[in-house]
């Protein structure tokens, strides 16, 4: 009696110890294939230690109602240039703070002299993606030579 | 008494939900996030982000501004759809000029087409009387293709639709040219078609 309630006792921690073994692989293996999925690298980049060209730096003002864009996607500088027709051209580099793909959408909104909106077609929301710390420049080119004054609007993807 | 009111309130309320809930139609900005997205398609957002790259690159080429007499005229030509859609060359097209016309760079000649074809009829009887223009049709004229390119891996289905356009002058020049590329993914569902 006491020999067949050791057997079932022994069988059970067998049993037991083979559905830890399997649930910790299963486990494992299921974490490995999701780290190997959803991380596959950052961006790496190489340039020229002191650039050539000088870019026409402006101080810009943020306003921020998305706390995720705000601590994940970096605004790293705001210039601007002319083009040879005369029209205002921005360029705004964006940077991805995290490890991870990122989708994020932006529009441009351009307005004259007077602080009045200039409607364009061009004025539309674009989406663009960034992968793991990669940076992007983003540009817009004023709809007439008349527009003084843009605004950036940036949004996250749903899509 | 109490229950027969009941019911009515009751019953109010239901028919209000029902009237409320029936329909889920809503407008959306278009060309915003919350417009639709498929993945054999070009979606209205598409031509726009298009467009708004096209015209982008358009005005601050500053071809537009080396002809003798601005603004520049600009006529429409021939736009080769390989995609496999029905595509109305006007979901791009017209942004572009709209937003040319609107820069004072560039206006379209609309009593001019391919095929001896006027977007404008009435325009072109008044042009002929007017007399004008004679001499100078257009200094440019634009043209374009669309392909698609779909590829499949799995459930994955990817689809890029290529937006090409030239814009050739009178010398039969490609002075400017561009392409923007949009490529979507998604993944058909596991059960179903």
């Amino acid at each position: 009696m006491k020999n067949n309630c050791c057997c079932k006792l022994a069988s059970r921690i067998g049993r037991f110890n083979v559905t830890n073994n399997l649930k910790a692989f299963s486990t494992a293996i299921l974490a490995a294939g999701l780290l190997a999925g959803c991380h596959i690298g950052s961006v790496n980049t190489v340039e020229r230690a002191e650039p050539v060209a000088r870019r026409q730096l402006i101080v810009d003002k943020r306003i921020s109602h998305d706390p995720f864009l705000k601590k994940n996607l970096g605004i790293v500088a705001v210039n601007q240039a002319t083009t040879p027709a005369g029209l205002l051209q921005v360029q705004i580099e964006v940077l991805n703070l995290t490890s991870s793909y990122m989708r994020f959408n932006y529009q441009f909104e351009w307005f004259d002299a007077n602080g009045m909106r200039v409607s364009t077609p061009a004025s539309t929301w674009v989406t663009t993606q960034l992968e793991g710390g990669e940076s992007k420049f983003i540009t817009g080119v004023a709809p007439n030579p008349a527009c003084q004054d843009f605004r950036l609007k940036l949004i996250k993807s749903i899509n | 008494m109490n229950m027969n009111k009941y019911l009515v309130c009751v019953s109010v309320f239901a028919v209000a939900l029902l009237s409320g809930c029936g329909s889920s139609a809503k407008y959306v900005e278009t060309g915003s996030r919350r417009n639709v997205v498929t993945v054999g398609q070009i979606n209205i957002q598409d031509y726009n982000q298009a467009a708004e790259a096209m015209i982008n690159s358009l005005l601050a080429s500053g071809v537009l501004d080396r002809v003798p007499n601005p603004p520049a005229i600009l006529a429409i030509s021939r736009f080769v759809n390989n995609t496999s859609e029905q595509i109305d060359i006007d979901l791009l097209v017209k942004k572009i000029r709209v937003a040319l016309n609107k820069s004072g760079k560039a206006v379209t000649r609309t009593t001019w087409g391919l095929g001896d074809t006027a977007e404008d009829p009435l325009a072109k009887e008044l042009e002929a009387t007017a007399a004008t223009t004679a001499g100078r049709k257009a200094d440019f004229t634009l043209s374009g293709k669309f392909i698609e390119t779909t590829v499949h891996a799995g459930r994955t289905r990817q689809s890029t639709f290529s937006f090409q356009l030239s814009l050739s002058d009178a010398r039969g020049l490609a002075v400017w040219e561009d392409e923007k590329e949009i490529t979507k993914q998604g993944t058909r569902p596991s059960i179903g078609f």
